[in-house]
């Protein structure tokens, strides 16, 4: 709000002072809101810490046990049993919220799978396609968890960066620039009352 | 809700033995951006699995993009990488590096 277009009357100053105290209260339950988030934000990063590093953990075993079924069964007997593969994991996707935001919850099921339930012929393969097999189920789910805590993680971040970016607008723009204007309305008032007191003060002066 | 996976026919064959049937190869860099473009607008995939290494070979309009998205969300195995662009968002959001 820049001063030449503040009028300085006494119902814009009552307007200006409502206008402060509102501003000071959204500042303050936006702080509120602000150190709340960080603090689920906190309980939240131990959680992906963990899940990032179990899941390097699964990527690297399920690398490895595709290396050995690649060796033991050949890349057609691997490519074979992979696409006999039926069985498909079942994901569903539902809401929670924290503090307002909103992040998904996702829940699977059939990820792991029996050996009978997986579609491709036992007499027909290795046990090593088997533990392969388990492996990238385990990655799987490792992969689900992971997808969960990120995006929580992700819609945190955003709502952090939202509100932090309100409260520095609040406290460094516009309460200052309310204050700015309420004094200068102050000062012009005053100012006005000084040149009514004196001229009353001459009129006076001159009638007596 | 379904979960993809994009990257070359070695890396997608054991999700494939895992029961993912949403499973799509991607040898040259247009290929990537173009299957990659095509399953983040399908709207039934809710997770995008990816290699690292592919996802550093994307364009970075896109990189940005699969980094932002939360549905789908944008897993990268294989390095650091997936770990890394979170990195970045955490110091820009909280203003510390706390991802040690």
């Amino acid at each position: 709000m820049a001063l030449k277009d503040v009028k300085p009357t006494r119902s814009e100053l009552i307007a200006l002072k409502k206008r402060i105290a509102l501003s000071e209260r959204g500042y303050k339950i936006l702080k509120m809101k602000r150190d709340g988030l960080i603090i689920e934000f906190f309980k939240i990063l131990e959680q992906a810490k963990d899940s990032r590093g179990m899941l390097g953990e699964r990527y690297k075993k399920a690398q490895e046990m595709m290396a050995v079924a690649n060796t033991v069964e050949g890349a057609i007997g691997v490519k074979t049993a992979a696409f006999s593969v039926q069985e498909v994991p079942d994901i569903s996707l539902s809401s929670k919220n924290i503090m307002g935001v909103v992040v998904p919850e996702i829940e699977a099921s059939k990820v792991k799978k029996g050996l009978i339930d997986r579609g491709y012929g036992l007499l027909g393969t290795t046990s090593v396609i088997d533990e392969t097999a388990s492996a990238f189920e385990d990655l799987v789910e490792a992969i689900i968890e992971s997808a969960e805590i990120e995006s929580t993680m992700k819609k945190l971040l955003d709502e952090i960066e939202s509100t932090k970016r309100r409260v520095n607008a609040l406290e460094f723009k516009v309460i200052p620039e309310l204050t700015e204007a309420r004094d200068f309305i102050k000062m012009r008032l005053d100012e006005m009352e000084r040149d009514e007191l004196s001229r009353l003060k001459k009129i006076k002066a001159h009638s007596g | 809700m379904e979960i993809s996976v994009i990257g070359s026919s070695e890396f997608i064959l054991g999700f494939r033995l895992a029961g993912i049937r949403n499973t799509y190869a991607a040898v040259t860099e247009e290929d990537l951006v173009h299957i990659i473009t095509r399953v983040l607008d399908d709207g039934i995939t809710g997770i995008l699995v990816l290699e690292s290494r592919d996802m550093n070979r994307v364009p970075l309009r896109l990189q940005a993009t699969l980094e932002n998205s939360v549905k789908p969300t944008v897993i990268a195995i294989g390095a650091e990488e997936g770990g890394m662009s979170l990195r970045e968002r955490i110091k820009r959001s909280v203003g510390v590096d706390l991802w040690k």
